[in-house]
């Protein structure tokens, strides 16, 4: 499949700049999604927990089961669509078709254990799947900007 | 390439696509309800500014995202023209559908109570089925 252009995007010099310029908005995307997921839930597991599951000593709420499918629903979208995007074009890349694969596969695991892990702590008060979705998202945003790097110095250097 | 990974990998993001369908589905039901009744005495008592809040992120983004999603489908040969043509059109006036409803329902008309509600869920089906397509694609191209 010719995801987004023909069979090398240097051989269209204002499509790889729209690309370039795509994956360093992704970049920040991804930054950016890591900074708003520590402001929301906090930087350490307990604080994850604490906002999800709510904490009597510290006179915090549990998250309502309403706010969080909002939140996982709005997030979930623009996962996903990070995924489709940076996953096409680092298909097109050089590297091993099993690093490929791996990387790929790791990303969609994270991807969908981050959405399920955050509702079942919610609707079963489990501090654990809570540590797991957090870590799971971290993951996945990580190896996303891993990937985005990789394709911008790709793209930057006319190798893609 | 093990073709059983490939196969799993799809499962797995068909499994994801449904997932946020689903989350879709119950989000609406939760806060707004399912039926054309419910849908009516959500938006019916609701202002401009309460609408266009909703709406007009929704409106960017929904954009965005189709735009990104049916510009994938476009490269995919195996599909004809027309089908592309149709899909392309369904989803964009689904969308619009969907969300100009509202505006109609808090006016007074109970029959959009019943289009949003219709739009949503056709509009859900054909945005999982086109990402089941792409993805699929993707991974023949791993083989």
């Amino acid at each position: 499949m010719k995801f987004i252009a023909s069979k090398k995007l240097s051989d269209n010099q204002s499509l790889r700049l729209v690309m370039i310029w795509m994956i360093v908005a992704l970049i920040i995307t991804l930054g950016l999604n890591i900074i708003v997921k520590s402001i929301d839930y906090g930087t350490s597991p307990q604080q994850w927990v604490d906002t999800l599951l709510g904490n009597t000593e510290k006179f915090i709420d549990p998250m309502t089961i309403n706010d969080l499918l909002l939140r996982v629903h709005t997030d979930l979208f623009t996962l996903i669509l990070i995924y489709i995007l940076i996953g096409s074009l680092y298909i097109r890349t050089s590297h091993p078709k099993s690093l490929k694969l791996g990387l790929l596969s790791i990303s969609l695991i994270t991807l969908i254990l981050y959405p399920i892990m955050l509702i079942v702590s919610v609707l079963y008060s489990g501090a654990f799947a809570v540590e797991i979705a957090g870590v799971s998202f971290i993951l996945f945003n990580l190896i996303m900007l891993i990937e985005s790097i990789w394709l911008l110095i790709m793209l930057i250097r006319g190798k893609l | 390439m093990n073709p059983r990974i490939l196969q799993l990998l799809a499962l797995v993001f068909i499994a994801l696509v449904l997932l946020q369908s689903v989350l879709g589905g119950v989000l609406f039901w939760h806060s707004i309800g399912i039926t054309p009744h419910a849908i009516f005495s959500h938006y019916e008592h609701k202002s401009l500014h309460g609408l266009l809040e909703v709406v007009s992120p929704h409106a960017l983004f929904i954009a965005v995202a189709l735009m990104a999603t049916l510009h994938f489908l476009s490269f995919i040969p195996t599909i004809n023209e027309n089908t592309k043509r149709v899909t392309t059109h369904l989803l964009f006036g689904l969308f619009i559908l969907d969300q100009g409803s509202v505006f109609f329902i808090a006016s007074g008309f109970e029959l959009f109570a019943i289009i949003k509600l219709g739009s949503f869920i056709l509009f859900e089906l054909l945005l999982g089925w086109v990402w089941i397509i792409i993805f699929e694609k993707t991974l023949r191209e791993l083989k």
